[in-house]
């Protein structure tokens, strides 16, 4: 099995990329075929077998840049000749299949100026702040040789080695926790405190501060490196999060999300529940795309016919008819758009619309005192525009539900018919007015359904101004709509009663 | 006869056979065929209208020599056009000629249970290959050297159809009841599917196939296509005229004018004899790209200053 790839799955499903079992061996006889020699290949290649949809595919092209970026890092020069060898293992061994080979020139050019290999190679795989002995006299002249364990490390300039160590240190300070993108530059730091970075810093310093030359070159080379170094351990860490901040964060949010009171949201949540939405819609729809057809006698279907009686040895008797479906469902939203119920309007509706696909004929209607079609708010406009024109052209009014009924009925009584469902949202909070159930109740009868959607808990109905027991007797339904959870259950339903 | 590996050795090789075919196209593009073509695996393209989908299945055709085979999809299509139909006034005739050699069959026979007997041992082609009239997805499975088949705007077929189509995309065969299963021959079919997104795909069918979306070109290429397509076009206009597309392509537009709008446009300003663009020109042809009235209205202000920074920037 191919690890690299599972681990480039791993990141891209971290990414929202949805990546079946099918697909992953897809993407393994892809790379087989293609190889991982030629990028840019690769990426073409990957591109057409992983993201299915254009958000899946920038998602996939981010997602592809940051995860094998890596190569191209590494292939950058380091600092000072001696580490020139090493990029090519820089990639490899960051990948994860360590390549250790090349780095070893690096430190067979470097053990003349420093100290014997032998002990070095026993503390700094581990490469915490233990202090080493003072190293040998700076004996080449070139520069002197580090004295913190991390300078030493750097010096030798092994990627094997480089790559335990961050991997070391990125263990200890838990760098798999990490859940946000914010805490890249944290981790960053504290994976470069582990290492040792103080220590090296004070060498620095020191070093530029001597008298000697030698000294002050191995400060600006230890600089050198120490930037090098850095922009490692960023990568270590920028991969880390690639596979590890997992979206359980935001599905524990989103879980949430769905059981709270819509009106108590906060606006930056909007956005996301917006796709939350979205989500449930989608749902809703592939389960009941699979409308269930309803026959009708039509014209004579003949091969049928010839078909099923060639049994009866021609004798036509069991007639076949061609089907004729019957028109899609009509449905009449009436939304209260006033005050508080204006923030269960805007999801409503947008679950209706994002429904369009099974309910193509959805007209609805906002009022707060007058009521009016707001329909072609959302032909024109995308869902979130046409909601924040309706609210704003609506909204705002005390709320007047007779008043709203008789202009509902007078703007498409005709239309109400057997195949019409009328879904009425509001809290039926009528300020003490004339209720009109008499409307409500020739709607009803004319009607195939009308289900009215309360967002106020059942325990409030019928307090105060609240006329629900009035309009309760004309309506099939009468359901508590104050979650996302319950809208999806009330919509859900609807669907399956109307389709 | 075309050597097809040869042809499929390299994207590279792909992407220059279907230059040569007067498909020019991003590495992207030949890269869906590439692994199309070495994966067996179907194509789904998707794209806005116009940027050549269906060109594609009809080029790699022509290309690899072999015959396409094209299935238009829409609401209400179902196997019988699809897949297969019986072939029923044959079969009637059938019955008619098997009810006189009845008699023959069935001469002698003593009692009921042995005239059923025999009548069981009388090979029975009622519902044989011999009746089948195969319909586009059969035909492509019975191509003997392999073929293309091209399943055009999936997307405007019933969910049902969609269903219908997951075990040929994946193991390319089809279940006829009566029959058994009917394998694809030696070579199995190239399959491209295409879509304008006017409804989601299911992800059933999407996990099977290949997924490329065709973007609008940019510039230099689309100016390469209009050349391998209008190579009579004088090289200013051509340059002029891409731009002007590109320009519209940035408005807000109910339908922004496609390549394939381009293309036709290119060929009427040839036919009109017009070496440049003018926004007079312009606005005569404009009909050409513009498929909305409204759009017309709309960009009818704006074409003298896109006609200018067309021609400006051309030099």
């Amino acid at each position: 099995m191919d690890q690299l790839l599972t681990q480039f799955i791993g990141a891209l499903r971290n990414a929202d990329v949805r990546i079946s079992t099918a697909e992953t061996l897809d993407a393994l006889s892809t790379v087989e075929l293609v190889g991982y020699g030629d990028r840019r290949l690769l990426k073409d290649s990957l591109a057409l077998v992983l993201p299915k949809t254009l958000d899946e595919k920038a998602a996939f092209d981010t997602c592809f840049d940051q995860f094998f970026s890596f190569g191209d890092r590494g292939a950058r020069p380091p600092p000072t000749t001696a580490l020139d060898a090493e990029p090519s293992g820089d990639a490899a061994g960051q990948a994860g299949d360590g390549q250790a080979g090349t780095g070893g020139d690096a430190q067979d050019q470097r053990t003349g100026n420093a100290r014997p290999s032998a002990t070095r190679e026993q503390n700094t795989s581990v490469s915490t702040d233990e202090r080493d002995a003072p190293a040998a006299a700076p004996g080449s002249g070139e520069m002197s040789a580090p004295q913190s364990a991390l300078g030493q490390l750097l010096v030798r300039g092994n990627q094997m080695e480089i790559t335990i160590a961050i991997n070391t240190a990125g263990r200890q300070v838990n760098v798999h926790e990490i859940e946000v993108f914010t805490q890249k530059g944290v981790y960053t730091r504290r994976i470069m405190d582990a290492m040792g970075q103080a220590e090296l810093q004070q060498e620095i310093t020191r070093l530029a501060d001597s008298g000697l030359i030698p000294d002050r070159r191995r400060a600006v080379d230890l600089t050198h490196r120490r930037d090098w170094l850095r922009e490692r351990v960023r990568d270590y860490v920028e991969h880390q999060f690639l596979l590890h901040a997992d979206v359980t964060g935001r599905r524990l949010r989103e879980d949430m999300l769905r059981d709270v009171r819509l009106s108590a949201l906060e606006q930056r949540h909007h956005r996301m529940l917006h796709d939350l939405v979205l989500r449930m819609a989608r749902r809703l729809v592939s389960e009941h795309s699979r409308r269930r057809k309803v026959f009708r006698r039509g014209q004579l279907h003949v091969p049928r016919t010839l078909r099923r009686n060639m049994k009866y040895d021609d004798a036509v008797f069991d007639l076949q008819w061609k089907s004729v479906k019957v028109d899609r469902p009509k449905v009449f939203a009436v939304c209260d758009v006033s005050g508080s119920v204006a923030a269960y309007a805007r999801f409503m509706l947008m679950f209706l619309y994002s429904l369009e696909e099974v309910l193509p004929k959805v007209r609805s209607f906002a009022f707060s005192s007058d009521l009016g079609e707001v329909s072609q708010l959302f032909a024109r406009n995308t869902i979130d525009d046409g909601i924040a024109i309706a609210l704003k052209q609506y909204g705002g009014g005390s709320t007047d539900y007779g008043q709203a009924l008789a202009d509902f009925r007078r703007l498409c009584l005709e239309e109400i018919d057997n195949r019409a469902t009328l879904i009425i949202l509001g809290d039926a909070r009528n300020n003490y007015g004339d209720a009109r159930t008499d409307v409500l109740k020739e709607l009803y009868d004319r009607s195939k359904r009308v289900i009215w959607l309360n967002p106020e808990p059942r325990t409030m109905w019928n307090t105060g101004d609240s006329e629900m027991r009035h309009y309760s007797p004309y309506c099939h339904q009468v359901d508590e709509c104050s979650t996302l959870a319950h809208l999806e259950r009330i919509v859900g339903r609807l669907l399956r009663a109307v389709v | 006869m075309v050597n097809h590996a040869e042809i499929a050795a390299s994207v590279g090789s792909l992407q220059q056979h279907l230059e040569t075919h007067r498909y020019i196209c991003s590495t992207q593009i030949a890269t869906a065929v590439y692994l199309a073509y070495h994966l067996r695996k179907p194509v789904l393209i998707e794209g806005p209208p116009g940027v050549g989908k269906t060109e594609l299945a009809k080029t790699t055709a022509e290309m690899f020599a072999l015959p396409l085979i094209r299935l238009q999809c829409y609401e209400g299509l179902d196997e019988a056009k699809a897949l297969y139909e019986w072939k029923y006034g044959k079969q009637l005739l059938y019955t008619q000629v098997l009810k006189q050699t009845l008699d023959e069959v069935l001469q002698g026979a003593k009692g009921f249970a042995e005239s059923v007997k025999r009548l069981h041992e009388f090979g029975d082609i009622f519902f044989s290959e011999e009746f089948l009239e195969a319909r586009p997805l059969l035909k492509a499975l019975q191509e003997e050297h392999g073929c293309v088949l091209l399943i055009d705007e999936v997307d405007k077929s019933d969910h049902e159809f969609e269903s219908l189509l997951l075990e040929l995309l994946s193991d390319f065969q089809v279940s006829i009841p009566e029959i058994g299963t009917v394998r694809a021959r030696r070579e199995p079919p190239l399959v491209f599917l295409t879509s304008n997104n006017t409804r989601e795909i299911s992800d059933a069918l999407k996990r099977r196939c290949l997924h490329l979306y065709i973007p609008f070109p940019d510039i230099e290429p689309e100016q390469r296509i209009i050349n391998a397509r209008v190579p009579a076009i004088p090289p200013q206009l051509r340059t002029q005229l891409v731009r002007f597309i590109h320009g519209l392509r940035d408005l807000d537009l109910k339908k922004v004018p496609s390549i394939s709008e381009t293309i036709d446009w290119a060929r009427t300003l040839l036919l009109l004899h017009a070496d440049r663009l003018d926004a007079e020109l312009v606005s005569n042809t404009m009909n050409v790209i513009l498929k909305f009235q409204e759009d017309i209205e709309n960009v009818q202000p704006e074409v003298r200053e896109l006609t200018n920074k067309a021609t400006k920037e051309s030099g």
